[in-house]
Protein backbone atom coordinates (compact mmCIF):
# COMPACT_ATOMS: atom_id res chain seq x y z
CA UNK A 1 0.00 0.00 0.00
CA UNK A 2 1.17 3.25 -0.65
CA UNK A 3 1.60 6.15 1.73
CA UNK A 4 -0.93 9.00 1.66
CA UNK A 5 1.66 11.64 3.12
CA UNK A 6 5.51 10.96 3.75
CA UNK A 7 7.59 13.22 5.63
CA UNK A 8 11.25 13.42 5.01
CA UNK A 9 13.50 14.46 7.54
CA UNK A 10 11.52 17.82 8.01
CA UNK A 11 12.87 20.32 9.96
CA UNK A 12 10.92 23.53 11.38
CA UNK A 13 12.62 27.08 12.45
CA UNK A 14 11.29 30.44 12.98
CA UNK A 15 13.14 33.85 13.29
CA UNK A 16 13.05 34.50 17.00
CA UNK A 17 15.44 37.87 17.66
CA UNK A 18 16.37 36.35 21.39
CA UNK A 19 17.99 33.96 20.41
CA UNK A 20 21.70 33.87 19.98
CA UNK A 21 21.83 32.64 16.31
CA UNK A 22 18.46 34.66 15.65
CA UNK A 23 16.27 31.05 15.57
CA UNK A 24 14.01 28.97 17.00
CA UNK A 25 13.96 25.56 16.31
CA UNK A 26 11.15 23.67 16.69
CA UNK A 27 11.87 20.47 15.78
CA UNK A 28 14.48 18.30 13.06
CA UNK A 29 14.43 14.98 11.53
CA UNK A 30 11.15 14.33 12.10
CA UNK A 31 10.14 11.26 9.65
CA UNK A 32 6.84 10.54 9.32
CA UNK A 33 4.16 8.33 7.32
CA UNK A 34 0.68 7.95 6.94
CA UNK A 35 -1.27 5.21 5.38
CA UNK A 36 -4.70 4.97 3.95
CA UNK A 37 -7.12 4.39 6.79
CA UNK A 38 -4.15 4.67 9.53
CA UNK A 39 -5.14 6.73 13.03
CA UNK A 40 -2.61 7.88 14.56
CA UNK A 41 -2.33 9.96 17.61
CA UNK A 42 0.19 12.50 18.74
CA UNK A 43 1.47 13.55 22.44
CA UNK A 44 4.00 15.55 23.71
CA UNK A 45 4.59 18.91 25.99
CA UNK A 46 3.58 22.04 25.55
CA UNK A 47 5.73 24.01 22.86
CA UNK A 48 7.00 20.92 21.08
CA UNK A 49 5.64 22.01 18.07
CA UNK A 50 2.59 19.67 17.67
CA UNK A 51 0.28 22.08 16.16
CA UNK A 52 3.23 23.26 13.97
CA UNK A 53 3.75 19.42 12.58
CA UNK A 54 0.23 19.12 11.57
CA UNK A 55 0.10 22.82 10.35
CA UNK A 56 3.07 21.05 7.74
CA UNK A 57 0.84 18.09 7.43
CA UNK A 58 -1.70 20.48 6.03
CA UNK A 59 0.54 22.28 3.75
CA UNK A 60 0.04 25.11 5.27
CA UNK A 61 3.65 26.18 6.15
CA UNK A 62 6.65 24.69 4.42
CA UNK A 63 9.12 23.10 6.40
CA UNK A 64 12.61 24.81 6.92
CA UNK A 65 14.56 21.45 5.43
CA UNK A 66 13.20 18.32 4.32
CA UNK A 67 10.46 17.23 2.48
CA UNK A 68 6.48 16.75 3.10
CA UNK A 69 4.90 14.27 0.29
CA UNK A 70 1.55 13.68 -0.52
CA UNK A 71 -0.17 11.49 -2.80
CA UNK A 72 -1.78 13.22 -5.84
CA UNK A 73 -4.93 14.57 -5.29
CA UNK A 74 -5.60 13.85 -1.65
CA UNK A 75 -7.86 16.03 0.08
CA UNK A 76 -7.18 16.93 3.53
CA UNK A 77 -8.44 19.06 6.47
CA UNK A 78 -7.04 20.64 9.58
CA UNK A 79 -9.10 20.85 12.70
CA UNK A 80 -8.42 23.29 15.51
CA UNK A 81 -10.64 24.80 17.65
CA UNK A 82 -12.11 27.85 17.65
CA UNK A 83 -10.84 29.31 14.60
CA UNK A 84 -11.77 29.88 11.10
CA UNK A 85 -15.05 30.47 11.98
CA UNK A 86 -17.05 34.08 10.49
CA UNK A 87 -18.87 35.29 13.99
CA UNK A 88 -21.12 37.08 12.23
CA UNK A 89 -22.01 34.62 9.79
CA UNK A 90 -24.79 31.26 10.99
CA UNK A 91 -23.68 27.91 11.54
CA UNK A 92 -24.80 27.11 8.53
CA UNK A 93 -23.24 29.56 6.58
CA UNK A 94 -19.80 28.85 8.37
CA UNK A 95 -20.44 25.08 7.60
CA UNK A 96 -21.29 26.36 3.54
CA UNK A 97 -18.13 28.10 3.20
CA UNK A 98 -16.06 25.61 4.71
CA UNK A 99 -16.61 22.76 2.80
CA UNK A 100 -16.58 25.73 -0.28
CA UNK A 101 -12.91 26.79 0.97
CA UNK A 102 -12.12 23.06 1.49
CA UNK A 103 -12.48 23.00 -2.53
CA UNK A 104 -16.11 21.55 -2.82
CA UNK A 105 -18.79 22.75 -5.61
CA UNK A 106 -21.21 25.19 -4.13
CA UNK A 107 -23.73 21.81 -4.59
CA UNK A 108 -21.33 19.59 -3.31
CA UNK A 109 -21.31 22.06 -0.27
CA UNK A 110 -25.10 22.32 -0.52
CA UNK A 111 -25.34 18.51 -0.31
CA UNK A 112 -22.47 18.13 3.09
CA UNK A 113 -25.01 20.81 5.29
CA UNK A 114 -28.19 18.23 5.98
CA UNK A 115 -25.72 15.48 7.53
CA UNK A 116 -23.13 18.41 9.14
CA UNK A 117 -26.72 20.08 10.79
CA UNK A 118 -27.78 16.49 11.73
CA UNK A 119 -24.35 15.71 13.49
CA UNK A 120 -23.88 18.99 15.18
CA UNK A 121 -26.97 19.22 17.23
CA UNK A 122 -27.32 22.50 17.21
CA UNK A 123 -30.91 22.91 17.00
CA UNK A 124 -32.37 26.05 15.83
CA UNK A 125 -28.95 27.36 17.20
CA UNK A 126 -27.81 26.23 13.54
CA UNK A 127 -29.39 29.22 11.71
CA UNK A 128 -27.78 32.05 14.45
CA UNK A 129 -24.80 33.66 13.69
CA UNK A 130 -21.78 31.93 15.26
CA UNK A 131 -21.16 34.91 18.34
CA UNK A 132 -23.84 33.64 19.67
CA UNK A 133 -22.55 30.41 20.53
CA UNK A 134 -20.66 28.78 23.49
CA UNK A 135 -17.45 27.04 23.07
CA UNK A 136 -18.99 23.72 22.87
CA UNK A 137 -20.95 24.77 20.29
CA UNK A 138 -18.10 26.15 18.07
CA UNK A 139 -16.52 22.90 18.79
CA UNK A 140 -19.33 20.97 17.76
CA UNK A 141 -19.96 22.86 14.64
CA UNK A 142 -16.38 22.64 14.19
CA UNK A 143 -15.73 19.41 14.77
CA UNK A 144 -19.11 18.49 12.05
CA UNK A 145 -17.78 20.22 9.61
CA UNK A 146 -14.01 18.97 9.24
CA UNK A 147 -15.77 15.04 9.50
CA UNK A 148 -18.58 15.54 7.23
CA UNK A 149 -16.67 17.76 4.57
CA UNK A 150 -15.43 14.45 2.80
CA UNK A 151 -11.81 15.04 2.52
CA UNK A 152 -9.47 11.68 2.85
CA UNK A 153 -7.74 12.69 5.63
CA UNK A 154 -8.53 14.41 8.53
CA UNK A 155 -6.04 15.95 11.41
CA UNK A 156 -7.25 17.38 14.71
CA UNK A 157 -5.74 19.42 17.01
CA UNK A 158 -7.03 19.20 20.40
CA UNK A 159 -10.27 19.91 19.76
CA UNK A 160 -11.42 15.96 21.02
CA UNK A 161 -11.75 17.47 24.69
CA UNK A 162 -14.50 19.38 24.54
CA UNK A 163 -18.06 19.47 24.33
CA UNK A 164 -20.01 17.75 26.80
CA UNK A 165 -19.89 14.19 27.66
CA UNK A 166 -22.67 12.88 25.25
CA UNK A 167 -20.78 15.13 22.17
CA UNK A 168 -17.53 13.72 23.39
CA UNK A 169 -18.93 9.85 23.47
CA UNK A 170 -20.21 10.54 20.08
CA UNK A 171 -17.42 12.45 18.03
CA UNK A 172 -15.68 9.50 19.43
CA UNK A 173 -17.49 7.00 17.69
CA UNK A 174 -17.93 9.34 14.99
CA UNK A 175 -14.04 8.98 14.28
CA UNK A 176 -14.00 5.03 14.50
CA UNK A 177 -16.35 5.03 11.58
CA UNK A 178 -14.11 6.59 9.70
CA UNK A 179 -12.01 3.92 9.40
CA UNK A 180 -14.39 1.92 7.77
CA UNK A 181 -14.18 4.61 4.72
CA UNK A 182 -10.78 4.59 4.22
CA UNK A 183 -10.61 7.91 6.07
CA UNK A 184 -6.92 8.49 8.13
CA UNK A 185 -6.69 10.49 10.90
CA UNK A 186 -3.89 12.77 12.89
CA UNK A 187 -5.22 13.49 16.63
CA UNK A 188 -3.00 15.91 18.77
CA UNK A 189 -4.41 15.18 22.23
CA UNK A 190 -3.54 15.32 26.14
CA UNK A 191 -6.05 12.76 26.50
CA UNK A 192 -4.12 9.56 26.85
CA UNK A 193 -7.64 7.43 27.16
CA UNK A 194 -8.86 9.54 23.34
CA UNK A 195 -5.23 8.48 21.93
CA UNK A 196 -5.44 4.17 23.48
CA UNK A 197 -9.15 4.05 22.13
CA UNK A 198 -8.58 5.98 18.80
CA UNK A 199 -5.86 5.58 17.53
CA UNK A 200 -3.33 2.19 15.52
CA UNK A 201 -0.26 4.48 16.71
CA UNK A 202 0.91 7.30 18.39
CA UNK A 203 4.25 9.27 18.25
CA UNK A 204 5.85 11.25 21.36
CA UNK A 205 6.86 14.62 20.10
CA UNK A 206 9.60 15.94 22.48
CA UNK A 207 11.84 18.78 22.20
CA UNK A 208 13.63 18.91 19.17
CA UNK A 209 12.02 15.81 17.01
CA UNK A 210 10.52 12.33 17.70
CA UNK A 211 11.28 10.70 20.86
CA UNK A 212 9.34 7.47 20.26
CA UNK A 213 6.74 5.99 18.05
CA UNK A 214 4.81 3.29 17.55
CA UNK A 215 2.67 1.46 19.65
CA UNK A 216 0.29 3.81 21.96
CA UNK A 217 0.09 2.04 24.87
CA UNK A 218 3.89 1.46 24.79
CA UNK A 219 4.22 5.14 23.92
CA UNK A 220 1.97 6.97 26.09
CA UNK A 221 3.78 4.61 28.81
CA UNK A 222 6.96 5.91 28.33
CA UNK A 223 6.06 9.42 27.81
CA UNK A 224 3.73 9.46 30.37
CA UNK A 225 6.62 8.01 32.89
CA UNK A 226 9.30 10.24 31.69
CA UNK A 227 6.42 13.36 32.45
CA UNK A 228 6.09 12.18 35.99
CA UNK A 229 7.91 14.37 38.52
CA UNK B 1 -14.82 32.71 -8.67
CA UNK B 2 -17.57 30.43 -6.74
CA UNK B 3 -15.68 30.79 -3.63
CA UNK B 4 -14.75 34.36 -3.95
CA UNK B 5 -18.41 35.22 -4.77
CA UNK B 6 -19.94 33.41 -1.56
CA UNK B 7 -17.28 34.97 0.33
CA UNK B 8 -18.29 38.35 -0.33
CA UNK B 9 -21.77 37.63 -0.55
CA UNK B 10 -21.30 36.54 2.96
CA UNK B 11 -19.33 39.19 3.86
CA UNK B 12 -22.41 41.72 2.95
CA UNK B 13 -24.83 39.76 4.50
CA UNK B 14 -23.22 39.73 7.55
CA UNK B 15 -22.30 43.34 7.62
CA UNK B 16 -25.70 44.12 7.00
CA UNK B 17 -26.43 41.91 10.52
CA UNK B 18 -23.85 43.91 12.00
CA UNK B 19 -25.39 46.96 11.82
CA UNK B 20 -29.06 48.16 12.86
CA UNK B 21 -29.73 49.99 8.82
CA UNK B 22 -28.21 47.03 7.44
CA UNK B 23 -28.29 47.31 3.43
CA UNK B 24 -30.01 50.83 3.84
CA UNK B 25 -26.10 52.38 4.42
CA UNK B 26 -25.25 51.28 0.80
CA UNK B 27 -26.67 54.29 -0.20
CA UNK B 28 -27.21 56.24 3.43
CA UNK B 29 -23.25 56.76 3.37
CA UNK B 30 -22.82 58.23 -0.27
CA UNK B 31 -25.84 60.48 0.82
CA UNK B 32 -24.42 61.65 3.87
CA UNK B 33 -21.17 62.58 1.99
CA UNK B 34 -23.05 64.86 0.10
CA UNK B 35 -25.50 66.17 2.74
CA UNK B 36 -21.91 66.96 4.89
CA UNK B 37 -20.53 68.39 2.00
CA UNK B 38 -23.43 70.82 0.90
CA UNK B 39 -23.26 72.05 4.52
CA UNK B 40 -19.50 72.75 5.10
CA UNK B 41 -18.80 73.84 1.23
CA UNK B 42 -22.29 75.11 0.41
CA UNK B 43 -23.50 76.99 3.99
CA UNK B 44 -20.46 77.22 5.86
CA UNK B 45 -17.68 78.20 3.68
CA UNK B 46 -20.43 80.28 1.15
CA UNK B 47 -18.53 78.36 -2.12
CA UNK B 48 -19.82 80.72 -5.14
CA UNK B 49 -18.14 78.07 -7.47
CA UNK B 50 -21.19 76.55 -9.26
CA UNK B 51 -21.55 72.93 -9.05
CA UNK B 52 -18.82 72.74 -6.81
CA UNK B 53 -20.98 70.17 -4.82
CA UNK B 54 -21.42 67.80 -7.51
CA UNK B 55 -17.86 68.58 -8.36
CA UNK B 56 -17.12 67.08 -4.87
CA UNK B 57 -19.44 64.10 -5.11
CA UNK B 58 -17.70 62.81 -8.12
CA UNK B 59 -14.35 63.30 -6.57
CA UNK B 60 -15.35 61.91 -3.35
CA UNK B 61 -17.38 58.74 -4.03
CA UNK B 62 -15.04 57.44 -6.43
CA UNK B 63 -12.02 57.83 -4.29
CA UNK B 64 -13.90 56.64 -1.40
CA UNK B 65 -13.97 53.31 -3.30
CA UNK B 66 -10.44 53.40 -3.32
CA UNK B 67 -9.63 54.55 0.12
CA UNK B 68 -11.59 52.20 2.13
CA UNK B 69 -10.82 49.18 -0.37
CA UNK B 70 -7.79 49.61 0.39
CA UNK B 71 -7.60 50.06 4.03
CA UNK B 72 -10.26 46.92 4.62
CA UNK B 73 -7.91 44.53 2.61
CA UNK B 74 -4.75 45.79 4.02
CA UNK B 75 -6.25 44.26 7.09
CA UNK B 76 -7.40 40.87 5.56
CA UNK B 77 -4.75 38.55 5.89
CA UNK B 78 -4.01 39.41 9.55
CA UNK B 79 -8.05 39.06 10.50
CA UNK B 80 -8.20 35.78 8.52
CA UNK B 81 -5.43 34.06 10.34
CA UNK B 82 -7.59 31.57 11.61
CA UNK B 83 -8.41 30.20 8.34
CA UNK B 84 -4.69 30.59 7.27
CA UNK B 85 -3.79 28.60 10.16
CA UNK B 86 -6.47 25.95 8.90
CA UNK B 87 -6.67 25.63 5.31
CA UNK B 88 -3.57 26.04 2.22
CA UNK B 89 -5.37 28.62 0.57
CA UNK B 90 -4.11 31.11 -2.56
CA UNK B 91 -3.27 34.04 0.16
CA UNK B 92 -4.81 36.48 -2.31
CA UNK B 93 -8.63 35.31 -2.05
CA UNK B 94 -8.67 37.05 1.26
CA UNK B 95 -7.73 40.66 0.34
CA UNK B 96 -10.14 39.74 -2.90
CA UNK B 97 -12.74 38.69 -1.25
CA UNK B 98 -12.87 42.12 0.65
CA UNK B 99 -12.85 44.26 -2.75
CA UNK B 100 -15.37 42.08 -4.57
CA UNK B 101 -17.37 42.82 -1.60
CA UNK B 102 -16.32 46.44 -1.89
CA UNK B 103 -17.60 46.13 -5.85
CA UNK B 104 -21.03 45.16 -5.32
CA UNK B 105 -21.37 48.56 -2.90
CA UNK B 106 -19.50 50.60 -5.18
CA UNK B 107 -21.83 49.59 -7.95
CA UNK B 108 -25.01 50.92 -5.78
CA UNK B 109 -22.94 54.38 -4.89
CA UNK B 110 -22.54 54.59 -8.67
CA UNK B 111 -26.30 54.48 -9.31
CA UNK B 112 -26.64 56.61 -6.30
CA UNK B 113 -24.33 59.10 -8.35
CA UNK B 114 -25.99 58.98 -11.62
CA UNK B 115 -29.31 59.31 -9.75
CA UNK B 116 -27.98 62.94 -7.90
CA UNK B 117 -26.01 63.55 -10.90
CA UNK B 118 -29.30 63.37 -12.67
CA UNK B 119 -31.61 65.33 -10.10
CA UNK B 120 -28.82 67.98 -10.57
CA UNK B 121 -29.41 68.65 -13.75
CA UNK B 122 -26.96 66.58 -15.96
CA UNK B 123 -28.53 64.75 -18.12
CA UNK B 124 -26.94 61.51 -18.97
CA UNK B 125 -25.27 61.03 -22.47
CA UNK B 126 -23.59 58.20 -24.50
CA UNK B 127 -20.09 59.41 -22.73
CA UNK B 128 -21.42 58.24 -19.62
CA UNK B 129 -20.73 55.18 -20.66
CA UNK B 130 -17.52 55.77 -20.49
CA UNK B 131 -17.88 55.22 -16.46
CA UNK B 132 -17.42 51.67 -17.28
CA UNK B 133 -13.99 51.52 -18.42
CA UNK B 134 -13.34 53.82 -16.47
CA UNK B 135 -14.62 52.02 -13.14
CA UNK B 136 -12.50 48.70 -14.90
CA UNK B 137 -8.93 50.70 -14.87
CA UNK B 138 -9.63 51.49 -11.12
CA UNK B 139 -10.85 48.91 -10.12
CA UNK B 140 -7.37 46.66 -11.52
CA UNK B 141 -5.46 49.87 -9.77
CA UNK B 142 -7.13 49.19 -6.57
CA UNK B 143 -6.35 45.40 -6.50
CA UNK B 144 -2.72 46.02 -7.41
CA UNK B 145 -2.66 48.35 -4.65
CA UNK B 146 -4.70 46.56 -1.85
CA UNK B 147 -2.79 43.43 -2.66
CA UNK B 148 0.15 44.63 -1.51
CA UNK B 149 -1.66 47.05 1.42
CA UNK B 150 -2.18 43.81 2.10
CA UNK B 151 1.18 42.04 2.37
CA UNK B 152 2.69 44.92 3.76
CA UNK B 153 0.52 44.82 7.01
CA UNK B 154 1.40 41.25 7.52
CA UNK B 155 4.94 41.99 7.25
CA UNK B 156 4.74 44.50 10.52
CA UNK B 157 1.94 45.56 11.65
CA UNK B 158 2.40 49.40 11.51
CA UNK B 159 2.23 49.76 7.96
CA UNK B 160 -1.71 49.48 8.62
CA UNK B 161 -0.98 53.21 10.64
CA UNK B 162 0.91 53.95 7.02
CA UNK B 163 -1.67 52.97 4.64
CA UNK B 164 -4.52 55.45 7.24
CA UNK B 165 -2.29 58.38 6.90
CA UNK B 166 -1.19 57.34 3.05
CA UNK B 167 -4.66 57.53 1.57
CA UNK B 168 -5.29 60.65 3.75
CA UNK B 169 -2.58 62.58 2.26
CA UNK B 170 -3.89 60.74 -1.19
CA UNK B 171 -7.65 62.22 -0.26
CA UNK B 172 -5.70 65.84 -0.74
CA UNK B 173 -3.19 64.93 -3.24
CA UNK B 174 -5.88 63.59 -5.60
CA UNK B 175 -8.08 66.12 -6.44
CA UNK B 176 -11.13 65.54 -4.95
CA UNK B 177 -10.94 68.97 -3.56
CA UNK B 178 -9.17 70.37 -6.40
CA UNK B 179 -9.23 70.41 -10.48
CA UNK B 180 -5.94 69.43 -11.57
CA UNK B 181 -6.76 72.03 -14.75
CA UNK B 182 -6.66 74.64 -12.21
CA UNK B 183 -3.70 74.02 -11.15
CA UNK B 184 -1.09 76.87 -12.52
CA UNK B 185 2.47 75.60 -12.79
CA UNK B 186 2.17 72.97 -16.07
CA UNK B 187 4.96 70.78 -14.98
CA UNK B 188 3.35 70.18 -11.56
CA UNK B 189 0.41 69.60 -13.06
CA UNK B 190 1.81 66.61 -15.32
CA UNK B 191 3.72 65.11 -12.65
CA UNK B 192 0.90 65.08 -10.40
CA UNK B 193 -0.92 63.12 -13.26
CA UNK B 194 1.97 60.98 -13.68
CA UNK B 195 2.96 60.10 -10.09
CA UNK B 196 -0.51 59.49 -8.82
CA UNK B 197 -3.05 57.68 -11.14
CA UNK B 198 -5.89 59.05 -9.29
CA UNK B 199 -5.36 61.95 -10.23
CA UNK B 200 -6.42 60.88 -14.10
CA UNK B 201 -9.07 58.75 -12.92
CA UNK B 202 -10.91 61.17 -11.05
CA UNK B 203 -10.53 64.17 -13.87
CA UNK B 204 -11.79 61.73 -16.24
CA UNK B 205 -14.99 60.91 -14.50
CA UNK B 206 -15.67 64.41 -14.52
CA UNK B 207 -14.88 64.92 -17.44
CA UNK B 208 -17.43 62.15 -18.61
CA UNK B 209 -19.86 62.80 -15.86
CA UNK B 210 -19.92 67.26 -15.59
CA UNK B 211 -18.14 68.40 -18.70
CA UNK B 212 -19.56 66.00 -21.62
CA UNK B 213 -15.62 65.25 -22.33
CA UNK B 214 -13.48 62.77 -24.20
CA UNK B 215 -11.03 62.11 -21.30
CA UNK B 216 -7.28 61.84 -22.30
CA UNK B 217 -6.81 58.92 -23.27
CA UNK B 218 -3.56 59.03 -23.77
CA UNK B 219 -2.76 59.94 -19.88
CA UNK B 220 -5.67 56.55 -19.09
CA UNK B 221 -3.58 53.79 -20.80
CA UNK B 222 -0.33 55.25 -18.30
CA UNK B 223 -2.82 54.68 -15.76
CA UNK B 224 -3.44 51.35 -16.99
CA UNK B 225 0.20 50.49 -17.33
CA UNK B 226 0.79 51.98 -13.73
CA UNK B 227 -2.05 49.62 -12.45
CA UNK B 228 -1.03 46.58 -13.99
CA UNK B 229 2.78 46.90 -13.46
CA UNK B 230 1.18 47.49 -9.79
CA UNK B 231 -0.52 43.91 -9.68
CA UNK B 232 1.79 42.14 -11.44
CA UNK B 233 4.13 42.58 -8.83
CA UNK B 234 1.92 42.18 -6.16
CA UNK B 235 0.85 38.50 -7.72
CA UNK B 236 4.60 37.26 -8.44
CA UNK B 237 5.28 38.37 -4.47
CA UNK B 238 1.54 36.22 -3.16
CA UNK B 239 2.88 33.18 -5.27
CA UNK B 240 6.49 34.44 -4.41
CA UNK B 241 5.93 34.54 -0.27
CA UNK B 242 2.83 31.92 -0.19
CA UNK B 243 4.52 29.69 2.77
CA UNK B 244 6.36 32.58 4.29
CA UNK B 245 2.78 34.77 4.47
CA UNK B 246 0.78 31.97 6.27
CA UNK B 247 3.40 31.80 9.00
CA UNK B 248 3.83 35.60 9.28
CA UNK B 249 -0.03 36.05 9.56
CA UNK B 250 -0.69 33.71 12.28
CA UNK B 251 2.59 34.02 14.42
CA UNK B 252 2.96 37.85 14.08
Amino acid sequence: MNPLLTLNDVGMRYPLSSSPDGWYRVFDGVDFTLYPGERVGIVGRNGVGKSTLLRLMARIFAPSHGSVVWAPNTSVSLLSLGLGFRLDLTGRENALLSCLLQGHSKKAAKDCLPGIEAFCELGPFFDQPVKTYSSGMRARLGFGTALLNRSAVILIDEILGVGDAAFRAKAREALKQQLARERSVVIVSHADFQIKSLCDSAVWLDAGGIKLAGDPEAVLDAYNAAEEP
Amino acid sequence: MTLLDTLARFELKADARRYYLGYLWWVLEPMLYVAVFYLVFDKLLDNRQPDFLVFLAVGKLTFIWFSKSVNQAGMSLVQNRGLIAQIDLPKHLFPMAILHEGLYRQLAVFLFLVGFLALAGFTPTALWWWLVPLAMIQYVLIIGCSLLAALLVCVRRDFQLFIQLGTVFLLFMSGVFWDVSSISDPDLAYWLQVLNPLVVLLDSYRQILLWSQVPNVSALLWVCVESAVLLATALYLYRRLHYWLASRAITQ
